[in-house]
């Protein structure tokens, strides 16, 4: 009943000849995550913050075609100009403009006012991202414009300026943030290969002829994970040669610390897909059931694009059970920030927890259904 | 034609019993989605707010006090901790517990109100997520926008400032994040579910041996190619009235266009999944590439979609590639049917795109199916026609070195000929 050696290496060669025999499959674990990687590093450029305008003006003064002009000049808007409410409401339906500007009539006479002028503007309130681009450079607009008529009364200067400064120096380039974050994403694939591996096998009936081997359950495990993760990992190379010299994305941590990394989130996602695989009998609803957990919640919930909202208690703690939370910080910490292990040492406990738990998971429901 | 239509109907009788028998695979087809769609959408918080924030305040003034008051009163940012120094807040940062760090300088109380010099505070975002930074920064400078205008109030009598901006927001007034990413999580998740089923609708009957009996039946190939899709298509459509029922009922999600567009504008978006799927589904081997593939394909269409990044601030080349996704073009539509009661004239535009990939999809299984059923029939006869030629090869006779000089001499024969051994196969494919 003891673990042997022999018998974990017999599994593991035969683990080796069923990926080297598909040279397609090999390929498809070994280079999909590097290709798949290329593919999606295109799309960061720089963020242009541009804000596409209505503008209706119904004051036709001077002083509201200046405020028109200075903002069709400003490189941050692009304006189209309107006559009425429904124009705006057209354009906004049609998702042409980000937002609209209604300029009241006696804008030019009030400005100066005790009162001062106010301006409406009419947000796309859909698409929440570019409506708050859109008040963020219409308020700093509408400040630099007052400014600039209170100039005539008493401030010379502007009276606070911020500086902004990027800690870690990425520039405005989000390829930065964005690529060590999507790497956790591609390294899903090779762990739902290993979960349809052992359906397969329960599906082509060849787990039968397994069963009656001397190979106990857990070598047969550890076989096909130590064959699977060591696939995925020399797959990592492409993935670091494509992330830092071809997209120039610096690596400023612990290699070492990387490739462990790397292998925990391998073992935790093919705990994961293991223990799904166990659960159903066909291949296909495995896949439905992986592609369910893998894909969708991978891009919404590990805190790839939004952060993890932390007061949220149900989401925070969903969210670090998936195994792809704790590997998109881990990877931007450790790409971006540098950081040592002292510095993510909660992230890598939990990510080796939830390994170690689905590791159990997946490994308890097998021996129950094999023997 | 009435025969046809019979062949095809038995098809889908055929994968119907096929589903119903698997159970937890039905089950799963059908509310699974629904199941993942409330989750999330439950668990979706506001975008990018409540970042932590750490200020290092070297002033200790009144205004400095005021202005840490409203950073932390904004929306998007919270006060997380007080900072002794900038390392120590940059510490904190590089464990990950907070987003930005605010720096108010000694002397920033009086600089504000004085009137010869302005006033300064630094802030130090982390740009190890893009969005963290673009939001961090923008709220700071909101908060130092309102500072100005009060400032501007106070020195020239105009309260707010001489140019007021008031903000309305149309279709959401709140501006509530939520009917966006749920309206991406519903596309999404009509997207994996087809796409996955269509993947394996032949793969499947490969491994298990059964495509050899569809191809003794009378069953054109376009007929079972039609017959598999029919039943994919009904359950993607299922799936989506029911996912959008319980956005619509239970998360107050608007649905302000016509039911019936919207429902007639999934099938489009359902047929071009259903077309990459049959395409992966013949070339791929056995289900585990298939799901490779389809897992890849979706990272890509995912990507292109405009859910990672918007789709204005893509590189210009992007934009055009990106135009490929039938996701991209999907979440226009529906977001301006469900959400902002578009009629067809405002989504027309996407809609023809969509049908023109469904088309091209489906043009493109199609040929790939001309080619025949079996993955390696294109391969196969590559070989074959390679070997005829290396047999013809063979037979003809090598011209002579020396042309016009007797009959031209047949190429010496070589001591062996090392021939192209087969690979083998330790378990031969079904």
């Amino acid at each position: 009943m003891r673990f042997r050696l022999r018998r974990f290496i017999s599994v593991l060669v035969k683990e080796y000849r069923h990926i080297l025999r598909e040279p397609r499959t090999l390929w498809m674990i070994f280079l999909s995550p590097a290709f798949v990687l290329v593919a999606l590093s295109f799309l960061f450029a720089s963020g242009s913050g541009h804000v596409d305008l209505a503008v209706w003006d119904h004051d036709r003064t001077p002083l509201s075609r200046e405020f028109t002009s200075n903002l069709d000049s400003n490189v941050d808007f692009s304006v189209t100009y309107v006559d009425s409410y429904k124009e705006i409401d057209d354009l906004l339906v049609d998702q042409k403009v980000d937002a609209a500007v209604v300029i009241p009539s006696g804008f030019g006479d009030t400005v100066r006012d005790t009162e001062g002028a106010s301006v409406q503007v009419i947000l796309d309130g859909i698409d929440t991202f570019a409506a708050g681009q859109a008040t963020g450079s219409l308020l700093g607009y509408a400040s630099t414009f007052g400014l600039k008529l209170s100039r005539q009364f008493a401030l010379p200067f502007p009276p606070l300026q911020v500086y902004s400064q990027h800690a870690y120096s990425t520039g405005t380039d989000r390829s930065d943030s964005m690529i060590p974050g999507l790497i956790p994403l591609v390294f899903s694939l090779p762990a739902m290969a290993a979960a349809l591996a052992l359906t397969r096998e329960r599906e082509t009936k060849t787990l039968e002829s397994l069963v009656v081997t001397p190979v106990r359950p857990l070598e047969y495990l550890a076989g096909k994970l130590v064959a699977y993760v060591s696939t995925a990992l020399v797959g990592l190379l492409p993935v670091w040669l494509v992330a830092t010299v071809v997209f120039g994305v610096p690596f400023r941590g612990n290699p070492v610390l990387f490739i462990a990394a790397t292998a925990a989130f391998l073992l935790a996602n093919m705990g994961m897909a293991i223990f799904i695989g166990n659960l159903v009998r066909s291949q296909q609803t495995a896949t439905v059931i992986a592609l369910f957990v893998f894909f969708v919640p991978g891009f919404f919930l590990a805190g790839l694009i939004d952060p993890i909202d932390t007061t949220n208690v149900m989401s925070t703690g969903i969210s670090h059970l998936l195994p792809v939370t704790h590997f998109v910080a881990i990877c931007r910490a450790i790409f971006v920030k540098g950081a040592a292990i002292s510095e993510i040492w909660t992230s890598v406990v939990g990510l080796l927890g939830i390994a170690a738990v689905w590791m159990g998971l997946g490994a308890l429901t097998f021996k129950k259904r094999t023997s | 034609m009435k025969d046809v239509l019979h062949r095809i109907w038995s098809v889908v009788v055929k994968e119907f019993l096929q589903l119903s028998r698997d159970k937890v695979l039905m089950g799963f087809v059908i509310l699974a989605p629904l199941l993942e769609l409330a989750l999330m959408a439950n668990m979706v918080g506001d975008g990018a707010g409540n970042l932590p924030l750490a200020v290092v305040d070297k002033d200790l003034s009144r205004a400095s006090r005021e202005l840490v008051a409203m950073l932390d009163r904004s929306d998007d940012l919270r006060l997380e901790m007080y900072a002794e120094n900038v390392d120590q807040a940059r510490q904190s940062m590089q464990q990950g517990k907070v987003a930005a760090i605010v720096v108010v300088p000694p002397g920033y109380g009086e600089y504000l109100t004085d009137h010869r010099q302005g006033a300064e505070v630094q802030v130090i975002v982390d740009d190890s997520n893009y969005v963290v930074a673009i939001v961090a920064e923008s709220s700071v400078e909101n908060v130092a926008a309102e500072i100005i205008q009060d400032l501007t109030a106070r020195t020239t009598n105009i309260s707010g400032g001489p140019v007021k901006m008031s903000f309305v927001a149309r279709f959401n007034a709140a501006l509530d994040d939520r009917p966006r990413s749920i309206t991406a999580m519903l596309g999404l998740i009509v997207y994996q579910v087809t796409l996955i089923i269509a993947a394996q609708s032949f793969t499947r009957e490969r491994e298990r041996g059964t495509l050899e009996q569809l191809r003794i039946t009378p069953l054109g190939r376009v007929e079972l190619i039609v017959g598999k899709a029919i039943p994919t298509l009904v359950i993607g459509l299922v799936d989506s009235l029911l996912m959008i029922g319980l956005i619509a009922l239970w998360f107050e999600v608007p649905v302000r266009g016509s039911l019936p567009l919207l429902l007639s504008l999934f099938v489009p978006f359902i047929l071009a999944q259903i077309g990459w799927g049959t395409l992966i589904s013949l070339v791929s081997h056995n289900q585990q590439q298939a799901v490779l593939f389809v897992f890849a394909l979706a990272m890509l269409e995912v990507a292109c979609s405009g859910i990672i990044v918007p789709a204005a601030d893509m590189p210009k080349m992007m934009q055009v590639v990106s135009q490929v996704s039938s996701v991209q073009h999907f979440l226009v539509i529906l977001r301006g049917v469900m959400l902002r009661g578009a009629g067809f004239s405002s989504v027309w535009v996407p809609s023809l795109a969509l049908t023109g990939i469904a088309l091209a999809a489906a043009t493109i299984a199609w040929l790939r199916l001309r080619a025949g059923l079996d993955t390696d029939s294109l391969r196969q006869r590559l070989r074959a026609a390679w070997q005829r030629h290396q047999k013809q090869v063979r037979r003809k006779p090598t011209p002579s070195a020396r042309p016009g000089r007797g009959k031209p001499r047949l190429a010496p024969q070589p001591v062996y000929v090392a021939r192209q051994v087969p690979r083998r196969r330790n378990h031969p494919r079904p």
